[in-house]
C-alpha cells in the first residue's frame, strides 16, 4: 500500500511542527498527561489520545507500553519511536539471531546453507516477522516495515526468491523503513528479489518483459492515475532493461549488453541513453525521478492516511502530507510527524479495524505471551494460525500487497477464526509451547470481590477501559451472575479463559 | 524442487509440522460435536438479516476442483490414437489395450473406471489441449495467473471474486472454499467468501452444545451493539453461517449412496466433496453458488507408475481416489446433478516426453474434466494439436483452448452471467460448446 520515503530533510525550516514548542504544537502531542484510560464507562470507542496512539502506531497496547507512554509523554515517546536505534531492543534482536539465524545471511551464504529452491528460509522470514511485531520494542518501526513490505510487495513465500527474500526484508525494507523513500525504491530496483519477482531479470532490449516496468509506475510510485500512458509504461520497461541477477551467485547484476539504448521518455523524465554502460545510471536516475514525483507523493500520503487515519483519507491531510514529503526529499519521518500531529488523526478513533494479523499480534501482546523457551515450535504455530485467520504476513499473492480497508476483511470464516484464535490463546491450547502467564495474573493480586468489579478489572486490563453498561450487563449475563454476586471459582477458574476470549471478541479489541 | 505439495502456505498440506506439544490446530478447530439448533443463534443486537434469505440466483452450483501440482493430462485422457504418444513415453505410456476407450482417439486411464457410467450417459466430458495465454512453468506463477485469470490486465482480483461481484449479495455460503482454512486466490478481492475445513468444523470454539451456543450468541450479539458497520456486518454474516451449520449438524447427513463400492473415499477429498453435496442438497437455505476444493499432489517428477502396470503407482492411486470421490459425489447428488457443473483446473500439464525418473516434468497443455447435468458429455472436446515433434510448444502439448473460454461458457450458459467480459477481460467470444444452455 503505501510508499514510504524520507530524506534527510530538514531543508525546509519550520516543517517539523511536531515537536516544536508554541503555537505549532499539534493537538495530540500537546499534553503529556495521559487520561485515565480505565476510569468510567462511556462511548464505545475510547478517545483517550494515549491509547489511540498505541492502537494506531503499534501492534497493540500493553500495560507496559501504556505506562511507558504515560511516563515519557507522547512527544518524547514519538521521538524515540521515530529513531528506533535509540530504543534498546536487544531481547528481540537476540531472539531473531538465535532462533532464525539464517534470516541474517547474505544471498551467497543462504545459497550455500539451504537446499536449492527450498521454501524453508522464506517460512523463517514470515515467522521472524510475527516475532518482531509481537516482541520488538521498536513498534512504530515494525508497523512501518509491514506497511512498506506491502507497498513493495514481494510475495513471501514464492518461487524465484527462495534465496533472496530474507535479504530483501533486511536491506530494502528494514534498512529504509524510516528513512527516505527514494533510497528504498532504488534499493528495491537493484535487489534480486524484486527483479526476479517481477521478471525484470528476464527483460532484455530484444525481449523486454514489461512486468516490473509497469508495476514500478502503477504500484511502487505514481499510481495508475499518476499521469503516464501505455507508451510511458513501455519506455519504463526499456529503461530498466539490464537490471537483473547473476545466475551463478543470485546477486544483483547490471548487464550493459541487455540494456536498451536510445532516447527514452517517461512523463517528464528524458535521457538520450546512448550507451549500455551508461544505462545503470539512467535507470537509477529514473527511479529517483519517480520517487520524487508529485503523484508519488500523493499516493504515499494517501496510503499512509489509509493506514493510520481512515479508510477514506481526508483530502486536505493527504495534500498537506504530500507537500511535506516533497519538501523533505521523500523523507518519511517528517510525514509521519505531521500525520500524527493532525486533527484528522486525533479525531479518527474507531475509524480503523484491525486486520487479522494485527488482531493476532495485539492478542499475543495483551495476554503477555512470550516466545518458546527454546526452538521455534510455537512461533511456527503462530505462522500457521495467521494463515487460518487469512493473513499470513508477507504472503499476499499479488504485487499490490494486503489491502488495508475494512471492506476487504468481511469474511465469516475470518471472523470465526479470529474468535477461535482468542480462545485458543487465552486457554493456552495452541500453540502450546509459547510461554503464557497464568490468566489470573491479568487481574490485581488482591482479586476483586464481586463479579461486576472482576469484569471491570479484566476489561481494563485487556481493552484498557470499562465496558459500556449495556456491554457489561451482557458479559454478566454470559456468566449467569449479577454485578454484586461474590467472585467464585467459576470466574476465577474454568470459565476464565472463555471470559477473556469473549472480551477479546468485542469491538473494543477489534478496532485499531 | 523441494516445494511443498500444496503450494499455498498455511494449509494442511503445506508440509508444516503440527504442534505436537498439545492440541493440534486441526483438532482445535474441529472442537466437539455440535448438536444445536437454529433458534439459539438469532441475533439480539445485530441488524437482522435472515440466515436463509437467499439471493435470486437460479443458476448451476459451480464446483471448481483445483488439481494443484500440475496434473499430467496426457496419462489421464490418453491420446493413444496419436502415434507419437508411446514413442515419447516408452516407459510410462499406457498401452491402448489397458485404456478405457472413449472415442478411438482417446482412452481414459483405467484407474478412473468408476466414472465411466457418467461418460456413457453423457454427463461426463473432457477437453484436451487446454492452457493459459501466458504460460509459466513455475507452480506459483502459473497458479497465481490461472486464478487471477486476467493476463495482460492490471486486475488484482481472482476470477471467482469477480464472478460473485456481478451477482446480488447472497448468503455467507455464496462462495465457499471447502477443505481448507484459507480461500484460494481465485477468491481474492472484495466479494466475501467463506473458507472452512468442513461443515462440522465450522463452529465457535467453546460453544459446543446448544446451551453454550445460545450463551455465546447472545453475548456476542449484544457486545457488538453500537459498533461500526464494518464490524457488525461480518459478525452478522458469521452468526448466520454458524446458525446454518448448526442446523445442518442437527439434521445430520447421510450420503444418498446405496452401493458401498461407490461410497466416498475416507480422504480429505472425499470429505470435502461430501460437504459440497451436503450444502448443495440443503438448497437455497444455504445458498451455495460456487464451491472450490483443492486436490493436490500431482507434481509427479518421478515414479508416477509404469505403463505396463497401470493399476499400481502414484498416478493410478491418485486417480482412483479422485475418480472414486467424484463418482460418489455424482451418485450422492442424484437428480441434483442437473443443477451442478464440476470443472477441474490444474496450473499446467506436463512435458510430453518422459524424463529419466519414470516421471514427467512441468509442461503446458492440460486436460480438463467436466461433470454435470448440463455438460455435453461423452465427448473429448477441443482441437488436438498432435504430439508430432513439430507441433509441440517447446516440448510440451500446445494449448489450443484458453481455459477461460471454458469457464466463460459455463458462466454464460449455466450460471446466468451476462458480464463475462468483466470477469475475463480481453477474452474473445469463441466457445467450444461444452455445456448446454440452462433452461
Amino acid at each position: 500500500m503505501a510508499v514510504r520515503s524520507r530524506r534527510e530533510l530538514l531543508r525546509t525550516a519550520g516543517a517539523l511542527a511536531v515537536v516544536g514548542a508554541g503555537a505549532g504544537v499539534p493537538q495530540v502531542l500537546a499534553t503529556t498527561s495521559a487520561a485515565a484510560a480505565t476510569s468510567k464507562p462511556g462511548p464505545l470507542v475510547a478517545t483517550d489520545p494515549d491509547l489511540h496512539l498505541l492502537r494506531r502506531l503499534t501492534f497493540g497496547p500493553t500495560p507496559q507500553s501504556v505506562a511507558e507512554l504515560k511516563r515519557m509523554g507522547r512527544k518524547k515517546w514519538l521521538d524515540h519511536q521515530l529513531a528506533p536505534a535509540t530504543i534498546d531492543d536487544s531481547a528481540c534482536t537476540d531472539l531473531i539471531a538465535t532462533r532464525y539465524p539464517q534470516t541474517l545471511l547474505t544471498i551467497p551464504q543462504a545459497r550455500a546453507a539451504i537446499d536449492a529452491f527450498s521454501w524453508d528460509l522464506m517460512f523463517q522470514v514470515g515467522q521472524a516477522t510475527i516475532s518482531r511485531a509481537t516482541w520488538s520494542k521498536r513498534q512504530l518501526f515494525e508497523v512501518m516495515v509491514d506497511f512498506w513490505s506491502n507497498h513493495l510487495n514481494v510475495t513471501n513465500p514464492s518461487d524465484g526468491v527462495w534465496d533472496s527474500r530474507h535479504h530483501y526484508d533486511r536491506v530494502v525494507i528494514r534498512k529504509h523503513a524510516l528513512g527516505r523513500f527514494e533510497d528504498m525504491l532504488v534499493a528495491s530496483a537493484t535487489h534480486p528479489a524484486m527483479l526476479a519477482y517481477l521478471n525484470n531479470n528476464e527483460s532484455t532490449k530484444d525481449a523486454p518483459n514489461e512486468n516490473y516496468g509497469r508495476e514500478l509506475l502503477e504500484l511502487h510510485s505514481v499510481g495508475v492515475d499518476g499521469g503516464y500512458n501505455e507508451k510511458d509504461m513501455y519506455q519504463s520497461a526499456l529503461i530498466m532493461t539490464g537490471f537483473g541477477t547473476d545466475y551463478d551467485t543470485g546477486q544483483f547484476l547490471y548487464s550493459a549488453e541487455d540494456h536498451y539504448t536510445g532516447p527514452v521518455k517517461v512523463m517528464g523524465f528524458r535521457r538520450p541513453n546512448p550507451t549500455g554502460s551508461g544505462g545503470y545510471d539512467v535507470g537509477l536516475a529514473y527511479v529517483r525521478y519517480l520517487a520524487n514525483h508529485p503523484s508519488t507523493a500523493q499516493r504515499i500520503a494517501t496510503k499512509l492516511c489509509q493506514r493510520f487515519v481512515s479508510d477514506v483519507p481526508p483530502p486536505r491531510l493527504v495534500k498537506h502530507l504530500a507537500d511535506v514529503y516533497l519538501a523533505h526529499g521523500t523523507a518519511i519521518a517528517p510525514v509521519l510527524r505531521e500525520l500524527i500531529g493532525s486533527a484528522s488523526f486525533l479525531n479518527s478513533t474507531g475509524k480503523k479495524v484491525r486486520r487479522p494479523f494485527e488482531d493476532l499480534v495485539a492478542t499475543l501482546r495483551v495476554l503477555g505471551y512470550k516466545p518458546d523457551a527454546s526452538g521455534t515450535q510455537g512461533m511456527q504455530g503462530l505462522y500457521w494460525m495467521s494463515g487460518d485467520l487469512g493473513q499470513t504476513p508477507l504472503s499476499w499473492p499479488q504485487p499490490n500487497g494486503y489491502p488495508d480497508e475494512a471492506s476487504s476483511w468481511q469474511s465469516a470464516g475470518g471472523v470465526l477464526a479470529r474468535w477461535n484464535s482468542h480462545l485458543s490463546l487465552a486457554a493456552h491450547w495452541w500453540p502450546s509451547t509459547l510461554r503464557q502467564p497464568e490468566l489470573l495474573t491479568l487481574l490485581p493480586t488482591k482479586l476483586p470481590a464481586t463479579y461486576g468489579a472482576f469484569v471491570d478489572a479484566l476489561a481494563s486490563r485487556l481493552v484498557f477501559r470499562h465496558l459500556t453498561l449495556a456491554h457489561r450487563h451482557a458479559v454478566l449475563t454470559f456468566l449467569d451472575r449479577s454485578a454484586s454476586d461474590p467472585v467464585d471459582s467459576q470466574i476465577t477458574g474454568w470459565r476464565l479463559p472463555y471470559l477473556v476470549a469473549l472480551i477479546l471478541d468485542t469491538p473494543y479489541h477489534a478496532l485499531r | 524442487m523441494t516445494t511443498p505439495t500444496d503450494l499455498r502456505p498455511g494449509t494442511k498440506e503445506c508440509g508444516c509440522p503440527d504442534d505436537t506439544g498439545g492440541m493440534s490446530r486441526r483438532a482445535f478447530l474441529a472442537g466437539a460435536t455440535a448438536t444445536g439448533a437454529l433458534a439459539g443463534l438469532t441475533s439480539v443486537g445485530l441488524s437482522t438479516r435472515l440466515a436463509f434469505a437467499s439471493a435470486p440466483y437460479t443458476g448451476d452450483v459451480l464446483v471448481v476442483l483445483s488439481l494443484r501440482g500440475g496434473m499430467d493430462g496426457l496419462n489421464v485422457v490418453v491420446p493413444h490414437g496419436d502415434n507419437d504418444y508411446l514413442t515419447q513415453r516408452p516407459t510410462i505410456g499406457i498401452p491402448t489395450n489397458a485404456l478405457l476407450n472413449l472415442d478411438g482417439m482417446f482412452g481414459l486411464h483405467p484407474a478412473m473406471v468408476k466414472l465411466m457410467p457418467w461418460w456413457n450417459d453423457g454427463r461426463l466430458g473432457f477437453v484436451h489441449a487446454v492452457g493459459q495465454d501466458s504460460p509459466s512453468r513455475s507452480h506459483f506463477d502459473a497458479m497465481a495467473e490461472m486464478e487471477r485469470a486476467a493476463p495482460g490486465s492490471g486486475l488484482r482480483t481472482g476470477w471467482l471474486d469477480r464472478t460473485l461481484g456481478l451477482r446480488a449479495p447472497g448468503t455467507a455460503f455464496q462462495g465457499c472454499q471447502i477443505g481448507s482454512g484459507m480461500p484460494a486466490d481465485m477468491f481474492t478481492g472484495p466479494s466475501p467468501e467463506l473458507a472452512m475445513w468442513s461443515v462440522d468444523d465450522f463452529q465457535l470454539s467453546g460453544a459446543d452444545n446448544s446451551a453454550e451456543r445460545a450463551r455465546w450468541s447472545a453475548a456476542l450479539s449484544a457486545l457488538h451493539d453500537g459498533a461500526p458497520h464494518s464490524l457488525t456486518a461480518p459478525v452478522t454474516t458469521t452468526m448466520d453461517a454458524l446458525a446454518t451449520t448448526d442446523a445442518l449438524k442437527t439434521a445430520g447427513y447421510v450420503p444418498d449412496i446405496t452401493d458401498p463400492n461407490l461410497a466416498y473415499p475416507d480422504t480429505d477429498l472425499g470429505k470435502a466433496l461430501t460437504d459440497v453435496a451436503r450444502l448443495i442438497k440443503a438448497g437455497p437455505q444455504v445458498g451455495l453458488q460456487v464451491a472450490a476444493v483443492d486436490y493436490g499432489d500431482w507434481d509427479m517428477h518421478a515414479d508416477m507408475g509404469l505403463g505396463n502396470q497401470p493399476d499400481t503407482g502414484w498416478l493410478p492411486d491418485h486417480l482412483a481416489e479422485f475418480s472414486g470421490a467424484l463418482a460418489a459425489f455424482a451418485t450422492d447428488l442424484g437428480s441434483k446433478l442437473a443443477d451442478v457443473t464440476v470443472i477441474t483446473l490444474t496450473e499446467f500439464g506436463r512435458r510430453v516426453e518422459e524424463n529419466g525418473s519414470n516421471g514427467v516434468d512441468h509442461g503446458h497443455g492440460q486436460a480438463v474434466l467436466l461433470l454435470g447435468g448440463g455438460v455435453h458429455g461423452g465427448h473429448v472436446h477441443g482441437v488436438w494439436p498432435t504430439l508430432a515433434p513439430g507441433a509441440l510448444d517447446d516440448g510440451d502439448l500446445k494449448a489450443t483452448t484458453d481455459y477461460r473460454a471454458l469457464l466463460a461458457e459455463i458462466l454464460e450458459k449455466r450460471c446466468g452471467a451476462s458480464g463475462v467480459s468483466q470477469v475475463f477481460p480481453g477474452l474473445g467470444t469463441e466457445r467450444l460448446g461444452v455445456v448446454a444452455q440452462r433452461t
